[in-house]
């Protein structure tokens, strides 16, 4: 993990990827169009969801670039950031909306730009908490499950965040 | 030093190109998406439980990874999968690996951070999925 990676992707994957997917939708149509319409549909839907999502985030990013320094991001999500480091993670994945991959580019920015690996595993995971949703689950599942559920998923968080960045230290350390 | 206008017009001139190169991959798996939940029923999920705990909460992490949607759904499902006998134990990891594994877009999690983070984080979400299923029911059956 201690690579850092560019933060474009490889051009060719995702061309790749999109040829299979189109390859499957040309199949389902083969056997039934009804299927694909309705994937369709859905796939547009979620379209129309995330695009403002991902133009903000994008926004969002150019004035991560224009404004904050790699030296701040280092002192508040790198090695030496300490609890506020893990209270930005949680609490950002706590306050986060939107699907997970539309928080990838900027999350590669930040460790590109020295975040920690720990960090960004923390907030992937704290994600997992939905202040949205949470009325409903405590509706299917009471408000005893709720609250244990999402203590956990905090603890766990970090738990998994202190384990990334110590295979992240080993890596280092190997090369 | 470089005015403030013309850092910005670089910084959105980079973002713009990251978001064109990857515009495919994202296409690909909004694409996915809605062609599993165009193919994959609530029904077809319910079939593959068992009833015996351990092996329940193991397929339900996994078929919750591959399943994909708004985190409500697999709310309803796991309150069905409730209902009907499944132990709390899986619909707990079902919900949890629903939001936390994503097995659909592990392309694109794989293309922009690297083979390593994405092998470490979904390894990591599943091994505690499983945890956090165990501890979440024990402590409810501690406190009760």
């Amino acid at each position: 993990m201690s690579t850092k990676q560019s933060s474009k992707p490889k051009n060719r994957s995702g061309w790749i990827m999109l040829a299979i997917t189109l390859f499957l939708y040309g199949v389902t149509a083969f056997f039934d169009a009804s299927i694909t319409r309705s994937a369709l549909n859905k796939s547009l839907d979620t379209l129309k969801m995330i695009t403002p999502i991902l133009l903000v985030v994008f926004f969002l990013l150019a004035l991560m670039n224009t404004f904050i320094k790699p030296k701040s991001i280092v002192k508040y999500l790198g090695k030496e950031s300490g609890l506020k480091g893990w209270l930005f993670a949680l609490v950002g994945g706590v306050l986060s909306h939107g699907s997970s991959y539309v928080w990838y580019p900027m999350l590669n920015e930040l460790r590109n730009h020295g975040a920690r690996d720990g960090l960004i595993v923390a907030f992937f995971y704290a994600r997992a908490i939905k202040l949205p949703w949470l009325p409903v689950m405590v509706g299917y599942f009471g408000i005893a499950f709720t609250l244990v559920f999402s203590f956990y998923i905090l603890l766990g968080a970090w738990m998994q965040g202190v384990i990334a960045d110590n295979i992240a230290a080993k890596n280092r350390a190997s090369f | 030093m470089t005015p403030l206008s013309t850092r910005f017009k670089q910084a959105l001139t980079g973002t713009l190109t990251l978001l064109y190169s990857i515009v495919p991959m994202l296409l690909a798996v909004i694409g996915l998406v809605g062609l599993f939940q165009t193919t994959v029923t609530p029904q077809m999920l319910h079939s593959l439980f068992s009833g015996v705990p351990l092996l329940d909460t193991l397929i339900a992490t996994l078929v919750g990874g591959v399943s994909v949607g708004q985190p409500f759904f697999s709310y309803i499902i796991g309150g069905e999968l409730l209902k009907e006998g499944i132990s709390l134990y899986a619909v707990t990891a079902f919900i949890l690996a629903w939001v936390t594994l994503g097995v659909v877009q592990l392309p694109l999690e794989w293309a922009i951070f690297g083979s390593r983070f994405t092998i470490v984080r979904n390894l990591l979400s599943f091994i505690f999925a499983l945890l956090i299923a165990w501890a979440t029911v024990a402590t409810l059956s501690t406190l009760s």
